[in-house]
C-alpha cells in the first residue's frame, strides 16, 4: 500500500518538526537550571558538585535583593492601579451599548499595539518635563499604562460569563448602581480579577524596556539590574536569578489557567 | 477613570509628537529629513526590516508544524503540549537571551559540543551576529504564530476534510489543498502579529546581535542616551509608532474579516 506509506511518512515529518519546535522552545528556559546550582564563580553547564552558593549570593547581595524588593513595589502598584481603572472600563463596555464602543475599546488596547520602546521615550520625556523624571512613581504610571489591556481582557472574559438576569432582579429590588456593582458584579468575578492581577503583575515584574528608560540608579529594577548583568558582567548569578524567574512564571501562569478554567467550561 | 490613565499613555505620546518637531522649543522639520538622507538611520531601518522579515518567515515554518501537531491531539494531550508553547511564553526574555548566550557563545555548548567532535577549530560564530538576533527572536516569537494557526485549524468544520476523503484524496492532498488554505488567515494574522513585535524589539538585538545588528529600538536608545539628541530619537520613535499601528491596523482587518474580533 503505497499510499499508506506516503502517509505514515508526512505525519512522521511533520511531527518531527513539531518536536523540533518544542525543543527548541523549552531548551532556554531549562538550561539555566543547572548553571544556577553550580559552586564556581564560572559558568558550568554540567557542575561537578551542586550547591546553593548563588542563591546565597543573589539573597545577600546589595546589588540584587533591593532591586528584586524594587520590582515587587512597582509591579504591586501598577496592578492595583490597572485594577481600578479597568474594572469599572470593562464593566462599561461588556454592559452598556455606548456609541463608538468599538472605537473606544480599541483605544483602550492599543497600548499592547504601541511599542514599548516608544512608551519608555514617550514617559522618559514627559515626565523629566513635568519635573518628576527618574522616581518609582513614574515607573508605576508606565506599567499600569502598559498592563491595562492584559487587565481589561482577563475582566471582560469574566464578565461575559456573569447572568445579567442577577443585576436586573437587584435594580427591580431597589439597589442603586454601585451597589448593584459592588455587591452583585464584583463578587461574581472575583477569579476573572484574580487572574487579571495575576497577568498584570507577571508582565510588569518581567518588563524591561520601559524600566530601562525612565528608572534612575535609585529606582532601578530587577530586570533592569540583570539586563546589564548580562551586558557587562556575566555573572553565574544571573542564572539563580533565571531559575527563580522561570520557576515564578510557571507558578503564576498555572495559576492564571486555573483561575480562567471555570470561564472556559461554561463556555462548552 | 481610564481616562486618566489614558492621558497618563496619549500624554506622553504626543509629547514625543512635539519633540519631533521641535527641538529647543523651536519649531523644527531637522528630524524628519534626517529621516530620508542620514545614511545610518536608513541602514538602521533596512538592518530592522532585513531581521524582522526572516525571523517572522522562520517563525512561520517552525511554528505551522507545532500548531497542526496540537490540533490533532485529543484535549488532555493538547493541553500538556501547550504547556510546552506556554512555558517559554511566559518566561522572561532576559532569562532566555541569558540562556542563548550559554548555548551560542564562543565557549557555549553548541561549540564545545564542535570541538570535542571536530576539533579546535571547529567553532562557528553565532552570537553577537544576524545568527544571534534570529534565533533569539523566533524564540520569542514563536508562541504568537503558534496561537493565531492553531485557532483556524481548530475552528475548522471536520466536515470539509471528511468530504475531500470520501471524494478519494489522501492525506497529504487533503493536507495541502483543504487543510492549509483554509488556515491561511490565521497565518497572515501570525505573521503581521510578529512582524509589528519584531520591528519594535530591543533586548534580542542588544544582548544576542552585533554592532551591525542595530534595530529601530536600539537607535531610539542611542540618540536617547548617547548623543542626547531627544529631536531624532523623537522622530524615529514617530516613525516606529506609524509603522507597528500601520501593521495592527492590517491585522484587525484580518481579524474582522475571519470575524473573530
Amino acid at each position: 500500500m503505497p499510499r499508506l506509506k506516503a502517509r505514515q511518512d508526512h505525519l512522521r515529518i511533520s511531527s518531527f518538526f513539531a518536536w523540533l519546535g518544542y525543543f527548541f522552545l523549552v531548551v532556554p528556559s531549562l538550561v539555566v537550571i543547572p548553571i544556577s546550582f553550580s559552586t564556581s564563580s564560572e559558568i558550568a553547564v554540567f557542575p561537578h558538585r551542586l550547591s546553593l552558593h548563588l542563591y546565597r549570593e543573589f539573597f545577600h547581595s546589595s546589588n540584587w535583593w533591593p532591586t528584586t524588593v524594587q520590582s515587587f513595589r512597582v509591579a504591586t502598584l501598577a496592578t492595583v492601579l490597572a485594577l481600578i481603572v479597568a474594572t469599572p472600563a470593562a464593566y462599561a463596555l461588556v454592559r452598556y451599548e455606548v456609541r463608538g464602543k468599538r472605537l473606544i475599546h480599541l483605544v483602550f488596547l492599543s497600548p499592547l499595539f504601541t511599542p514599548v520602546v516608544v512608551i519608555g521615550l514617550g514617559s522618559y520625556l514627559y515626565f523629566a518635563y513635568l519635573g518628576i523624571g527618574g522616581t518609582t512613581l513614574v515607573l508605576v504610571f508606565a506599567h499600569a499604562v502598559m498592563i491595562s489591556p492584559f487587565v481589561l481582557i482577563a475582566i471582560m472574559a469574566g464578565l461575559r460569563h456573569i447572568d445579567p438576569t442577577l443585576e436586573t432582579a437587584a435594580m427591580l429590588m431597589g439597589a442603586s448602581r454601585w451597589m448593584i456593582f459592588g455587591r452583585v458584579v464584583l463578587p461574581q468575578i472575583v477569579p476573572a480579577l484574580a487572574a487579571g492581577a495575576l497577568l498584570g503583575f507577571l508582565v510588569s515584574f518581567d518588563e524591561v524596556v520601559i524600566a530601562y528608560f525612565v528608572t534612575s540608579p535609585v529606582s532601578q529594577t530587577l530586570p533592569v539590574k540583570m539586563y546589564s548583568a548580562i551586558q557587562w558582567e556575566i555573572s553565574p548569578v544571573i542564572a539563580a536569578v533565571s531559575t527563580l524567574l522561570t520557576a515564578s512564571s510557571l507558578v503564576i501562569s498555572l495559576a492564571i489557567s486555573l483561575l480562567q478554567k471555570p470561564a472556559w467550561k461554561a463556555n462548552d | 477613570m481610564i481616562g486618566l490613565l489614558l492621558l497618563l499613555f496619549l500624554f506622553p505620546l504626543g509629547f514625543t509628537l512635539y519633540n519631533s518637531i521641535h527641538d529647543d522649543g523651536q519649531f523644527t522639520l531637522k528630524g524628519y529629513r534626517a529621516l530620508v538622507s542620514s545614511t545610518l538611520l536608513l541602514r538602521v531601518v533596512s538592518t530592522t526590516f532585513q531581521i524582522s522579515i526572516i525571523a517572522s518567515l522562520v517563525s512561520l515554518l517552525l511554528g505551522y508544524p507545532i500548531a497542526l501537531h496540537l490540533s490533532r491531539q485529543s484535549p488532555r494531550k493538547r493541553a500538556f503540549y501547550l504547556m510546552l508553547v506556554l512555558l517559554p511564553f511566559w518566561t522572561s526574555i532576559l532569562v532566555k537571551s541569558f540562556a542563548f548566550t550559554v548555548i551560542l557563545g564562543e565557549h557555549g555548548i553548541i561549540n564545545s559540543a564542535l570541538v570535542w567532535s571536530f576539533g579546535p577549530d571547529a567553532t562557528i560564530p553565532m552570537l553577537f551576529n544576524r545568527v544571534g538576533v534570529i534565533v533569539g527572536m523566533v524564540n520569542y516569537l514563536l508562541p504568537f504564530m503558534v496561537f493565531p494557526i492553531l485557532a483556524s485549524l481548530l475552528a475548522q468544520n471536520p466536515a470539509i476534510a471528511q468530504a475531500a476523503e470520501i471524494m478519494g484524496a489522501g492525506r497529504l492532498r487533503i493536507l495541502l489543498s483543504v487543510t492549509i488554505p483554509l488556515t491561511m488567515p490565521g497565518a497572515v494574522a501570525g505573521l503581521l502579529m510578529t512582524l509589528t513585535l519584531s520591528l519594535g524589539m530591543y533586548i534580542t538585538p542588544a544582548l544576542l546581535g552585533g554592532r551591525r545588528d542595530m534595530m529601530i529600538a536600539n537607535l531610539i536608545d542611542f540618540y536617547t542616551r548617547q548623543t542626547l539628541d531627544w529631536n531624532l530619537a523623537s522622530t524615529i520613535a514617530v516613525l516606529l509608532l506609524a509603522l507597528s499601528t500601520g501593521l495592527a491596523m492590517l491585522l484587525f482587518r484580518v481579524r474582522q474579516a475571519e470575524g473573530s474580533f
